[in-house]
C-alpha cells in the first residue's frame, strides 16, 4: 500500500503544489475553447476595430487614413438620421413587445389553462424576421390588407401610406416586430410570474390589495430580476434591429427607415465603404455595450440593494 | 470584456445571416420580381420547357456552319485558346460560381453540349444573395484559390477587379467574335477598360415596353411609334380610370430618368456616365421636370404597391411595364402567353429629332480569373460560349434572347421585336454606366422622388452632382 501512495507525493513534489497542479491542468483543457473563442470572437471584432480606420473596397489593400472614417460618419446626415430610427426602435421594443408581454402576462396569470392564452402569441416568434416582414408588406402596402379593412369598414386613415411615409414606415416596423417579439415576453414574465411565491401574495390580498396596487407594490417589484433580462434583451435586440426593415422597406423609401445596423452593411456591402461600415459596426458596439452595461449594472446594484 | 467579445460579432453575424435570409427572403412570392438579380434569376425556368424540343434540332443543326465560319475569321497569333479549338486539357470540371443559383438546371444542361464540343464542363456553385455573392468572389482573389469562372456585374463593379488585375483579358476573343458577328454594335463599350477587353457575355437585356394586349385592344390602342402617340395612349387610359405605367421606388427606381434622358438627349445621357455632362445640366433638369409632368399626371402606378409587376400587368392594374427582356420569365411564370396577352414595344424616344431608337442593354459577364487553376481551360469555354452554336442551345434552354445577333429567339414578341434592332442605338443602362459612389446617392435620391415626386428637380440634381464632382475629381 505504502508503495503504491509513494509516486504521487513524489509528483506533488516535483510540480509543486495539488492547487497550482490542478490549475495547470485546468488550463490545458480550456486552451482550445479559449483559442476557438480567440480565433472566431476577439478576431473578428478586432479585425473590424483595424478596418475601421482605414479605405479599403473589399479588394486589395486596405489604407491606413486614421480617424476619417469616424469623422465622415459624424458629419454625414445620413448617418444621424438612422441613429434616430434606431431610438425609435430602442424606444418602441421596450413600450410595445415587453409591456405588450408583460400586459399578456400578467392577464393569463392565475388562469386556469394560461398557457393556451398565451401559446397564440408565442407562435409568430417561431417565424424568421424576414417571413414576419414579407407577411406584414403584404398587410401594409398601398392597397393591402389594412387599408383594404379601413375602407371596408369606413374608418379613418385610409390614405395614410404605412410604408412611405417616415417615421410612420419606422413605427409599422415596430409593431410588426412586436407581433413577433410580444409572446416570447409573454411566456418570460409568465416564468417570472409563476415563481413568485405565493405567501407575500396571499398577505398582501388579506391587506385587501388588488389590481393595480397588487401590480404596483408585489408583482412589479417581485419580477424585477426578469425584468432586467428582458428589458436587456431588448435594448441590446432592438439596436441591432436590420431584418424586419431589411424585408419591409430595404431602408427606403431612399435612405429614410435605415437603422444603424442596416447603414453599416449598405455602408460596407453594397457602397463598398469596408472601413466606414466598420466604423458605424465599432459606434453601434460601444452604444450596444454602454447601453446594455449601465442599464444592467444599475438593475443588479438596485436589485442587490433591495435584498 | 468578455461582454464586449461577445456582442461584435453577435452583431456582424447577426447582420450576415440576416442578410443571407433576406436573400431567400427575396425569393418569395412577394418581392420575387421586386429585386435586380434575383429578378434575373427567377426570370427563367417556366420558358425553357417549351424551347427544348426546337433546341434539339437546332444544335444539331448550326454545329457545323457557326464552326466553319469561326474558322474564317479567327486572328492568328493570340496565345491562349482561339474560338475555332475549344478542346484545352482542364484539371477536371471547371469551377464555376454565379449568383444566379436559379440558373443551376440551364448550366447543367449545357454541360452536356461543352463536353461534346470542347471536353469542358462545368461544377456549378451557386449563390442567391448577390450581396454576399460578391464578396465571396472578392475575398476568392485573396486567397490561392482564384476563381475559375464566374459571373459578374458590368460597370464600376467590373472595373474594381479588372484596376486589381484579378480578370483574363479577353481582347482576343472579342476581336474575333467582332469580326465573326457574334456580338452586337456596342456590346463591347460594357467590357472595354483601358481600350481592353475583359470578360465574356453571360446575357443580355434591352429595356423595352410590356403592354396588357386585352388593356389596348379594350381601348382601341396600337403601340406607339412617337412619344406623343405614347402619351396620348397614356392619356386615353388615365381618362378611363387605368393606371397607364409601372414604376417602383427601389432598385428599378432610376428606369425613368433613365429612359426620358436617353431619349430626349442621347449625348447628355452619355455625358453621365463619362463625367463630360452634369446632373445639373439643362438636359437633365428637363428629363426630370418631364418625369414630375408624368407623375403628376397620374401615368405611374403608387410605389407602394408592392405586388409584382407581372402581376399587376397580367391583372390590369397597370397597362404596361418598362422592363428588361428579362420580364418575358417572368410573365411566363405568372401563364402570360407572348404576342397573345402581352406585348413588347420600344418606347418611342422623347424628342422626335433623335434619329436612331434609344435603347438601353444591360449585360451580365462571364469571366475568367487571372492566374487561376484551368485559366485557359475558361478561356476556351468562354471562346466557345459566344458561339452562335452555343448560344442557340442556351437561348432554347432559357427561352431568353441571347447577345448572339445570329441566334433566333423563340419568343414571338421579343423576335419580332429584335427584327428592328438595325435602328437602335445601344445605351449602357444607367445603373451600369454610373460609378459606384454616384449610384449610392442617386439611387436613394430617385427612390425618394418616385415617392414623394417634387416640381423642382434642383436639390435632387444638385446632391448627385455633387457626388459626382467629387468622384471625377479623383479620378
Amino acid at each position: 500500500m505504502t508503495t503504491v501512495a509513494a509516486p504521487p507525493t513524489t509528483r506533488t513534489k516535483a510540480e509543486g503544489p495539488p492547487g497550482q497542479r490542478y490549475s495547470w491542468s485546468a488550463r490545458g483543457f480550456a486552451t482550445p475553447a479559449l483559442i476557438l473563442v480567440g480565433i472566431v470572437l476577439y478576431l473578428p471584432f478586432v479585425w473590424t476595430g483595424y478596418l475601421s480606420f482605414t479605405k479599403y473596397s473589399g479588394v486589395g489593400k486596405a489604407s491606413w487614413v486614421g480617424i476619417q472614417n469616424y469623422r465622415d460618419m459624424f458629419s454625414n446626415p445620413e448617418f444621424y438620421n438612422a441613429m434616430l430610427n434606431t431610438l425609435y426602435w430602442v424606444v418602441g421594443t421596450i413600450a410595445l413587445p415587453v409591456g405588450l408581454g408583460l400586459a399578456i402576462a400578467l392577464l393569463a396569470h392565475g388562469i386556469r389553462g394560461s398557457f393556451w392564452y398565451k401559446l397564440p402569441f408565442l407562435l409568430p416568434y417561431a417565424i424568421s424576421g424576414v417571413a414576419v416582414g414579407v407577411i406584414w408588406t403584404f398587410i401594409l402596402q398601398t392597397d393591402g390588407a389594412l387599408t383594404e379593412a379601413l375602407e371596408f369598414f369606413n374608418l379613418p386613415g385610409q390614405d395614410l401610406r404605412w410604408l412611405l411615409d417616415s417615421p410612420l414606415n419606422t413605427w409599422m416596423m415596430i409593431i410588426a416586430s412586436t407581433w413577433q417579439g410580444a409572446g416570447v415576453n409573454a411566456l418570460l414574465f409568465g416564468i417570472g410570474l409563476a415563481s413568485i411565491p405565493i405567501g407575500p401574495v396571499e398577505a398582501a390580498r388579506i391587506d385587501g390589495a388588488s389590481g393595480w396596487s397588487m401590480f404596483r407594490h408585489i408583482y412589479w417589484p417581485m419580477l424585477r430580476p426578469l425584468t432586467t433580462v428582458v428589458v436587456g434583451l431588448a435594448i441590446v435586440g432592438s439596436l441591432k434591429t436590420f431584418d424586419v426593415v431589411w424585408a419591409m422597406t430595404k431602408g427606403g423609401p431612399g435612405k429614410q427607415s435605415e437603422t444603424l445596423a442596416l447603414r453599416m452593411w449598405k455602408s460596407t456591402f453594397q457602397e463598398n465603404q469596408w472601413g466606414l461600415g466598420g466604423a458605424i459596426a465599432v459606434f453601434l458596439t460601444v452604444i450596444t455595450v454602454l447601453a446594455a452595461g449601465l442599464y444592467l449594472r444599475r438593475q443588479l446594484s438596485e436589485s442587490r440593494s433591495v435584498v | 470584456m468578455v461582454l464586449t467579445a461577445l456582442l461584435v460579432p453577435a452583431l456582424l453575424v447577426a447582420t450576415a445571416c440576416s442578410s443571407s435570409d433576406s436573400g431567400s427572403g427575396t425569393t418569395t412570392p412577394a418581392t420575387a420580381a421586386a429585386t435586380t438579380s434575383a429578378a434575373m434569376t427567377q426570370s427563367s425556368p417556366a420558358g425553357s420547357g417549351s424551347a427544348g424540343s426546337e433546341s434539339a434540332g437546332s444544335e444539331s443543326a448550326g454545329s457545323g456552319s457557326a464552326g466553319s465560319e469561326t474558322a474564317g475569321s479567327e486572328p492568328a497569333g493570340s496565345g491562349s485558346a482561339t474560338p475555332i479549338d475549344c478542346k484545352v486539357q482542364a484539371s477536371g470540371a471547371l469551377q464555376f460560381y454565379t449568383d444566379k443559383a436559379a440558373w443551376q438546371p440551364d448550366f447543367e444542361a449545357m454541360n452536356e453540349k461543352s463536353n461534346a464540343d470542347c471536353g469542358l464542363s462545368l461544377n456549378f456553385t451557386g449563390y442567391s444573395d448577390s450581396a454576399q455573392y460578391d464578396a465571396f468572389i472578392k475575398q476568392g482573389f485573396q486567397t490561392d484559390q482564384k476563381p475559375t469562372l464566374f459571373t459578374w456585374h458590368t460597370g464600376d463593379q467590373l472595373k474594381e477587379l479588372v484596376d486589381q488585375g484579378y480578370i483574363a483579358e479577353t481582347t482576343d476573343l472579342w476581336k474575333a467574335a467582332e469580326a465573326n458577328g457574334d456580338v452586337p454594335a456596342g456590346l463591347i463599350d460594357n467590357y472595354t477598360y483601358n481600350g481592353k477587353q475583359y470578360c465574356v457575355p453571360l446575357n443580355v437585356a434591352y429595356w423595352v415596353m410590356y403592354y396588357n394586349k386585352k388593356i389596348f385592344a379594350d381601348n382601341g390602342l396600337q403601340p406607339p411609334k412617337t412619344w406623343d402617340e405614347f402619351t396620348k395612349i397614356a392619356d386615353t387610359l388615365v381618362a378611363k380610370g387605368i393606371t397607364p405605367l409601372h414604376q417602383m421606388n427601389i432598385i428599378f427606381e432610376f428606369v425613368w430618368y433613365q429612359a426620358l434622358l436617353m431619349g430626349s438627349d442621347p449625348t447628355a445621357y452619355e455625358g453621365l456616365g463619362t463625367g463630360k455632362a452634369k446632373y445639373t445640366d439643362p438636359a437633365s433638369v428637363d428629363a426630370v421636370k418631364k418625369w414630375y409632368d408624368m407623375e403628376s399626371k397620374k401615368y405611374f402606378i403608387d410605389p407602394g404597391v408592392q405586388t409584382d409587376p407581372q402581376t399587376l400587368l397580367k391583372t390590369g392594374k397597370v397597362a404596361m411595364a418598362y422592363f428588361g427582356t428579362f420580364f418575358t420569365g417572368q410573365l411566363t411564370s405568372v401563364g402570360m402567353k407572348s404576342d397573345q396577352d402581352y406585348g413588347v414595344f420600344v418606347l418611342p424616344n422623347v424628342n422626335p429629332s433623335v434619329t436612331k431608337q434609344q435603347v438601353a442593354l444591360e449585360t451580365g459577364p462571364l469571366c475568367v480569373g487571372a492566374g487561376s487553376q484551368d485559366e485557359q481551360a475558361a478561356m476556351a469555354y468562354s471562346a466557345w460560349w459566344m458561339g452562335q452554336d452555343a448560344q442557340q442551345a442556351w437561348s432554347d434552354k432559357r427561352g431568353d434572347i441571347s447577345f448572339n445577333p445570329k441566334v433566333k429567339a423563340a419568343d414571338p414578341a421579343l423576335s419580332a421585336l429584335l427584327q428592328d434592332q438595325g435602328n437602335w442605338q445601344i445605351q449602357k443602362r444607367w445603373l451600369e454606366a454610373t460609378p459606384n459612389p454616384i449610384y449610392t446617392v442617386a439611387s436613394p435620391a430617385f427612390g425618394e422622388f418616385v415617392t414623394n415626386p417634387t416640381d423642382d428637380p434642383m436639390p435632387m440634381l444638385t446632391k448627385i452632382q455633387d457626388a459626382a464632382d467629387k468622384y471625377w475629381a479623383g479620378q
